[in-house]
C-alpha cells in the first residue's frame, strides 16, 4: 500500500526533511538529544556544513521524492561558523521560499530557522512545530513523483 | 514599411559599414529579413554584400547579445546592434564574465517596441498581407481592405511592458532616445496570482507547465543562461529527471527562474521563444519584485557595476521566513 | 560496486533502549552496496573498533557506515579505526542514531524506522564517498593577543616563556585593563597595582613580548596557523623611542579633558598617560582636545619636551603581520545604570557605580584616595550598596549573574570602614553569592566584623533630600518598608560585553551569545577554544569573571596556543571545494560569496576547431578553503563541488531518506 498523495490516508505520518548546518543547528539537535528533549520522529536530519551550502534544488528534490515539509536550519545571522555563509543563505532561501510559494506550495511546506548549538530546546520546539503544522496541512502531493512512493 | 525605419536602416548601415569595411570590427550582428515579411532574423555581416541585407524594422525582436558567446570565439572584435533589452543582456553577460567589453562595439538603437504578428492578425481579422506605419499608427492590409490601429495595440507583450527601451550601454548611439517608460505595470499579473490560494496557484501552474515540451528554447535565448552545461542535461548528478512528470516540469521551471534571481533582465525572450506560450515572465518577475522588496531596488543589466543581490548581503537583511 | 559494511552501536541501552538493533542490522543488509552488517554494545570501545577493523579485512570492505552517537562526538574515532584497517578515513559515514534518534524518541516503533532511514541515508552517501587527502599547513610561530588586560598579559607571558613571540594589541595607550582601575582585590585585599604592575613591566621587558598599544585590529584574514592581521596603530603624536616618560609635557599642557580611566570623575591633560603606572610610560596627544590640533597654536609640550619626542605630524600606521594563533581577551564594560530611572544615576554626584566608587579609594584617583562625597567633599556616614543593577533582571537588564558584584561590594564595604571608621554600610541584595576559595569567609567578615548591614530586598526609589539621599526599599525578610538616609549610593552595575564585541567577533570570526559575550567551543570541555580553529578566548569577554578565573582561563588559552605553535605542520581541511574546470563557465560568482578568498580566477586553454582558445575559470586554493560550500550553492551548473558534501551525496541522502 502506498501513502495517498492527495488525501490524508488513515495513519498517515508526514515526512519532514531537515537540513542542518554542522556547527549550530546540527549541534543544537545533538543538544536536544543530550537533554533528552523529544520531538516527532517524522523529522529526519541531513547534515550540511553550512546553511550556505543549501542548493534550493535539494529542497525541490525532497518534495519530488515525497517530503511533506522541508526545513533548513543554520546559525543565527552574525554567528556563522564561516562568518558569512548564512547571510548568503538568507537571501537565496528568502527568494526561493517566495518562489515556491508562488508556484503553489503552502508557506508551511518550506521553512528556514536559525538555531544555535546552545538551543537544544529551540531545536525540539521548531521540529515539533513544523511537524504539527504539516500534519494539519496534510500530505504534500505537489511536485511529488508518483514513481517514488513510500512503501507501506 | 515605414519610411522612417528605412531611413534609420540607411543611417545604421552607413555607420556600421564604416567600421566593418574599415576593419574596426570583424563581424556585425544585426538583423535581416527572414522568409516572411513579419520576421527579421539575425544577420551575421562580414562584408559589404552582407551589409546590404541589414534591416531595421518593427520585427527586429530577437535579442542579439547572446550570439556574442559563440561569435567572439571566431572573431577578434564584434559589433552588435543593441536595443534596450539587448544592451541589458550585454551587461548581464559582462557581469557573468562571458564577454570582454573591449572586444565588442555596441551600436545603440533606442527601440520603439516591436510588433506582434499574432496581434496584428487578430486586429486584421482576416488574411494579413502587409502593414505600413506612420506616426504611431499601423495600417493593416488584408485581401478585403485596410484597417488602421494604434501601434501600442499591436506591440509584443514584452515590448508593451518594457521599462528601458533605450540602450543602457553603447559605444555609439545611432538613433534618438525614447526615454524611460514610466507607469508600466509589469507586476500586475504577478500580483493577481499572489491573490490566489496556494492550491489555486498550483493548479494554475500545473496547467501552464503541463504544456512544457522541455525543448529548452527559453534557456537557449536567455542571456542569463550561459552555463556550459545546464543542470538539466547533467547525468551526474541527475538534477533533472527526463520523464514526463508534472514534478519534473516544476523542477525545471522553478530552478530556471531561481537561477535568474537578481540576474534576469526582464527582456521576455524566454516567453517569446516558448512554443507553447507558458507565461515564463511571471516566474521571473515574481523574483524581481520580491528581491527588490526585500533587498532594495535592483534592476539587473542596467548597471554592470552594481552588485547582484544574491552575491552580496547586509548583516541586517530581512528574511522571508516567518522568523527573522 | 561499493562494498559497504554497516555497524550499529547499542551504546549500552542508550540506543538499544529505543532502537531495535536486530531489525536495524537486518534492514541494513538490504541497502544497495551493503555486503556486511553487524552490531556491538559499544562500538567506540577498543573491542568495538577492532570489530570494525576485522570486518573490513574479512569482508574486504571499501567503505563503512557506523550507526552511533553524533558525528560531532566520535566521527574521528571511527575514521581513525577505518584508517588503521587500511581505508581512507573519509570512506566512513556516521548515522546519528543516538542524539538525533534514540534520545529524542521514546517508543521503539517510532525510533527504529527512523534509525533505519538514517542508516539508509548514510549508506547511500558513503557509496559516493571518495578518498580524501588532508592537506598539511604551515604554522607561523607567533601569537596575537587582542586586549592587554590581566588576561592578555598573563597569556602573553605564558606564551613568551614557552619560547614563542607574542604581540599584545591594546586599544588604550597603556596595558593594564580593568584591573588597573581597582584599588584592592578580593578576598585577600592585595593592592591591585602591587600585583599587576610587576606583570605589566615584565610583559614590557620580556624579549618575546611586543606591546602594540593605542592600536586596534582592522582586519583578520587567513586561517589557523596563518592568520593575516592588519593592526592599526593610532597616531600617538609622540615618538615612543625618544620619549623618556618624564612627564613634563602633561605637567605643562594647558588643555584638560575628562579622564576615561577615572570614568569622567577627574580631568586629564590633552597629552596624557591614563594612569601613573602606565606601561608603556609614553603619553598620547588626544587630538580632539589639544589646542594645537584644534586651533593651530600652543605646542607647549613640544617646546618643553627635553628629548624632542613630540611629533604632531605622526600618522596612523597599519602593521600587517602573520600569526599562527589568536587569543581574544577584550574584557568587559559596565552597564550604564541611568537606564533605571528609579536609582537616579547620573542625576546626583553621590550616586556612583561600583567601579566609580572603587576609584575614590585610590591614592591617584579623583579624590586622592579620600573617600568623600563628590557633592561636598565630606566623608560619608551612611553608604547604601545596591546589588544586581541590570543583572538577574529578565525584564529590563541581563538574565545572568555578573558574578563579581557580591564580592566587590563586600570588599568596598570593608575598605570604607577602614578609611572612614564611623561609616555604616547597607547592602540591598537578591542573594549573596560567594562561591570561590575564601570568598564566603570574606563576605562573613564584612557582615560580622565590619558591621555591614545586609538587607534582602529591592530598592524602589532614591531621591535627594536636603544634603542626603533618601533610599526607599523593602526588606523582604521582615516584609518592612525600609527608608535609609544615605550620604552615598553605590550601584553594582552589571558586567556586560564590550559595546564593540560583535564587531571584534566578526573580524576575528568567532560568534557570541545573545549578550554578545564570545562563545566557547564547548561550555564544559572546550572552554577556551572557539569554533574557529586557532582562535581562543580568555577573561571577561567570554562571560563575567573575577581575576582568579580570568588568569586561569588566560593560562589555559596560552597552553592551547602554545600547543598549536609547537606543531611543525597542521592538518588542514579535507572537505574543500573543487572546480570542474571543463564545466565551469567562468562567471566567477563563487568568488563573490567565498568568505575566505579561497577562489581565484585562472586562465585555461581549450581546443576549439583545431586551434586553442583561452578562457577564464575558477580555481580553489585548498589550504584557504574551509569547506562551507557557499560557492557550490551559487554555482548554477554545479561546476564547483564540495568534497565530503557533494551534490551527488546530498541528493543521494535526500532520495534515501524519502524512501
Amino acid at each position: 500500500m502506498s501513502v495517498g498523495v492527495k488525501e490524508k490516508a488513515a495513519g498517515w505520518e508526514p515526512l519532514i526533511v531537515a537540513f542542518c548546518c554542522n556547527w549550530c543547528s546540527y549541534a543544537g539537535g545533538d543538544l536536544a538529544g543530550t537533554s533528552r528533549l523529544t520531538y516527532p520522529s517524522n523529522v529526519k536530519v541531513i547534515r550540511v556544513p553550512c546553511s550556505g551550502r543549501m542548493n534550493p534544488m535539494f529542497v525541490l528534490r525532497a518534495f519530488q521524492r515525497g517530503a511533506d515539509g522541508v526545513i533548513v536550519a543554520g546559525c543565527h545571522p552574525g554567528d556563522c561558523h564561516y562568518s558569512t555563509g548564512n547571510y548568503s543563505a538568507r537571501r537565496r532561501l528568502s527568494a526561493f521560499k517566495r518562489l515556491v510559494e508562488f508556484a503553489g506550495f503552502e508557506p508551511e511546506r518550506f521553512e528556514v530557522r536559525w538555531i544555535s548549538s546552545s538551543e537544544g530546546d529551540k531545536f525540539a520546539e521548531e521540529m515539533t512545530g513544523i511537524t504539527e503544522r504539516i500534519k494539519a496541512l496534510g500530505p504534500n502531493g505537489k511536485m511529488r513523483d508518483a514513481r517514488w512512493q513510500k512503501k507501506a | 514599411m515605414a519610411e522612417k525605419s528605412l531611413k534609420e536602416a540607411e543611417k545604421i548601415r552607413e555607420i556600421v559599414g564604416q567600421d566593418l569595411l574599415g576593419g574596426r570590427i570583424g563581424l556585425l550582428l544585426g538583423w535581416e529579413k527572414g522568409h516572411y515579411w513579419w520576421q527579421s532574423r539575425p544577420l551575421f555581416a562580414k562584408n559589404e554584400a552582407d551589409l546590404e541585407k541589414l534591416t531595421w524594422d518593427s520585427f527586429c525582436v530577437i535579442n542579439l547579445s547572446r550570439y556574442l558567446l559563440e561569435e567572439l570565439k571566431e572573431h577578434g572584435k564584434v559589433g552588435v546592434l543593441v536595443k534596450g533589452c539587448d544592451a541589458r543582456a550585454f551587461n548581464r553577460l559582462l557581469q557573468d564574465n562571458m564577454v570582454a567589453r573591449d572586444r565588442v562595439v555596441l551600436y545603440g538603437l533606442p527601440c520603439p517596441g516591436m510588433l506582434d504578428y499574432g496581434r496584428l492578425n487578430e486586429e486584421a481579422g482576416g488574411a494579413l498581407i502587409s502593414i505600413s506605419e506612420s506616426n504611431g499608427s499601423v495600417t493593416l492590409k488584408t485581401g478585403t481592405g485596410e484597417k488602421s490601429v494604434e501601434r501600442d495595440q499591436v506591440l509584443m507583450k514584452k515590448c508593451a511592458e518594457c521599462v528601458y527601451p533605450d540602450p543602457v550601454v553603447y559605444d555609439q548611439l545611432l538613433l534618438s532616445p525614447q526615454g524611460k517608460k514610466e507607469g508600466v505595470e509589469r507586476f500586475k499579473s504577478v500580483e493577481d496570482l499572489e491573490e490566489l490560494t496556494p492550491d489555486e496557484r498550483f493548479a494554475y501552474w500545473e496547467g501552464e507547465l503541463s504544456r512544457c515540451l522541455r525543448c529548452y528554447a527559453c534557456r537557449q535565448v536567455c542571456p542569463f543562461c550561459s552555463c556550459r552545461e545546464c543542470f538539466v542535461e547533467q547525468d551526474n548528478p541527475r538534477w533533472q529527471g527526463r520523464a514526463y512528470q508534472p514534478g519534473e516540469n516544476f523542477m525545471f521551471h522553478l530552478v530556471r527562474a531561481y537561477h535568474g534571481t537578481g540576474r534576469c533582465i526582464d527582456c521576455g525572450e524566454c516567453e517569446r521563444a516558448c512554443p507553447v506560450d507558458i507565461p515564463l515572465q511571471e516566474l521571473n518577475r515574481k523574483l524581481i519584485k520580491d528581491i527588490n522588496q526585500l533587498y532594495g531596488d535592483y534592476e539587473a543589466g542596467v548597471d554592470a557595476e552594481a552588485d547582484p543581490p544574491l552575491l552580496t548581503y547586509r548583516p541586517d537583511d530581512p528574511a522571508a521566513f516567518s522568523e527573522k | 560496486m561499493a562494498r559497504t559494511g554497516v555497524f550499529v552501536c547499542h551504546c549500552g541501552t542508550n540506543i538499544a533502549g529505543t532502537v531495535d538493533i536486530d531489525q536495524s542490522v537486518e534492514a541494513s543488509r538490504g541497502f544497495p552496496g551493503v555486503v556486511h552488517a553487524g552490531e556491538y554494545r559499544y562500538l567506540c570501545s577498543e573491542m568495538g573498533q577492532d570489530l570494525i577493523k576485522n570486518a573490513i579485512e574479512e569482508h574486504n570492505l571499501d567503505r563503512v557506515v557506523v550507526g552511533t552517537c553524533s558525528p560531532r562526538m566520535h566521527e574521528n574515532t571511527f575514521r581513525k579505526a577505518a584508517a588503521e584497517a587500511g581505508l581512507n578515513p573519509y570512506m566512513l559515514e556516521v548515522a546519528n542514531i543516538r542524539e538525533h534518534c534514540s534520545w529524542v524518541h521514546r517508543e521503539m516503533d517510532e525510533a527504529t524506522p527512523k534509525a533505519i532511514a538514517l542508516l539508509r541515508a548514510a549508506a547511500a552517501k558513503v557509496a559516493l564517498n571518495d578518498p580524501l587527502d588532508i592537506p598539511e599547513l604551515d604554522v607561523e610561530k607567533r601569537a596575537l593577543i587582542i586586549g592587554g588586560g590581566i588576561a592578555g598579559i598573563q597569556a602573553a607571558l605564558d606564551i613568551a616563556e614557552a619560547g614563542y613571540v607574542v604581540d599584545i594589541v591594546e586599544r588604550e595607550p597603556s596595558i593594564g585593563g580593568r584591573m588597573a582601575q581597582l584599588e584592592k582585590t578580593f578576598p585577600t585585599l592585595d593592592c591591585s597595582a602591587c600585583i599587576l604592575t610587576p606583570k605589566m613591566v615584565e610583559a614590557a621587558q620580556h624579549p618575546n613580548v611586543n606591546l602594540i598599544t593605542y592600536s586596534e585590529i582592522d582586519e583578520v584574514k587567513g586561517f589557523v596557523g596563518q592568520f593575516d592581521v592588519k593592526i592599526r596603530q593610532k597616531a600617538r603624536s609622540v615618538d615612543s623611542v625618544k620619549c623618556t616618560g618624564c612627564g613634563i609635557c602633561w605637567e605643562k599642557c594647558p588643555s584638560k579633558a575628562p579622564s576615561e580611566f577615572e570614568m569622567g570623575m577627574a580631568k586629564r591633560k590633552a597629552i596624557y598617560v591614563p594612569f601613573p603606572q602606565a606601561v608603556p610610560n609614553v603619553p598620547v596627544i588626544d587630538r580632539d582636545n589639544c589646542l594645537y590640533f584644534k586651533k593651530g597654536r600652543c605646542q607647549i609640550c613640544a617646546k618643553e619636551c627635553p628629548p624632542e619626542a613630540i611629533d604632531f605630524e605622526q600618522q596612523d600606521v597599519v602593521i600587517e603581520r602573520r600569526y599562527g594563533a589568536i587569543i581574544v581577551a577584550t574584557g568587559f564594560d559596565q552597564l550604564d545604570p541611568s537606564i533605571y530611572g528609579e536609582y537616579g544615576y547620573g542625576q546626583h554626584p553621590d550616586i556612583l557605580t561600583g567601579l566609580e566608587f572603587e576609584r575614590l579609594f585610590n591614592a591617584s584617583g579623583p579624590t586622592g584616595g579620600k573617600v568623600v562625597r563628590l557633592s561636598d567633599g565630606k566623608p560619608p556616614r551612611n553608604v547604601v550598596f545596591i546589588q544586581c543593577i541590570g543583572s538577574r533582571d529578565k525584564a529590563r537588564g541581563m538574565n545572568y549573574c555578573s558574578k563579581i558584584c557580591c564580592m566587590f561590594t563586600a570588599k568596598q564595604a570593608i575598605l570604607l570602614k577602614e578609611k572612614v571608621p564611623d561609616a555604616r554600610s547597607y547592602v540591598f541584595y537578591i542573594d549573596v553569592r560567594t562561591a570561590g576559595k575564601g570568598y564566603e569567609e570574606f563576605q562573613r567578615r564584612a557582615a560580622e566584623e565590619y558591621d555591614v548591614a545586609y538587607l534582602r530586598g529591592q530598592v524602589g526609589k532614591i531621591f535627594p533630600e536636603e544634603d542626603h539621599l533618601v533610599v526607599h526599599g523593602v526588606d523582604s525578610l521582615s516584609g518592612k518598608i525600609v527608608e535609609i538616609k544615605a550620604d552615598m549610593v553605590v550601584l553594582a552595575a552589571a558586567s556586560i560585553a564590550r559595546c564593540d564585541a560583535p564587531e571584534v567577533g566578526r573580524k576575528v570570526g568567532i560568534n557570541s551569545d545573545s549578550y554578545h559575550f564570545f562563545n566557547e567551543a564547548h561550555p564544559k570541555l572546550r572552554p577556551v577554544e572557539t569554533h574557529t580553529a586557532g582562535v581562543f578566548i580568555a577573561g571577561a569577554c567570554q562571560a563575567p569573571k573575577d581575576i582568579p578565573d580570568t588568569v586561569a582561563q588566560a593560562s589555559a588559552a596560552a597552553v592551547k596556543a602554545i600547543g598549536l605553535l609547537s606543531k611543525e605542520k597542521l592538518q588542514g581541511e579535507a572537505c574543500t571545494a573543487e572546480v570542474i574546470q571543463d564545466e565551469c563557465s567562468g562567471c566567477l560568482n563563487c568568488i563573490a560569496v567565498c568568505p575566505y578568498t579561497a577562489i581565484t580566477e585562472v586562465e585555461i586553454e581549450e581546443r576549439h576547431h583545431g586551434g586553442t582558445l583561452k578562457r577564464t575559470v575558477a580555481q580553489v586554493n585548498p589550504s584557504l578553503c574551509q569547506g562551507c560550500g557557499s560557492c557550490t550553492a551559487t554555482c548554477r551548473s554545479g561546476s564547483i563541488n564540495l568534497k565530503g558534501f557533494t551534490n551527488e551525496q546530498i541528493l543521494a541522502e535526500v532520495d534515501a531518506i524519502c524512501l
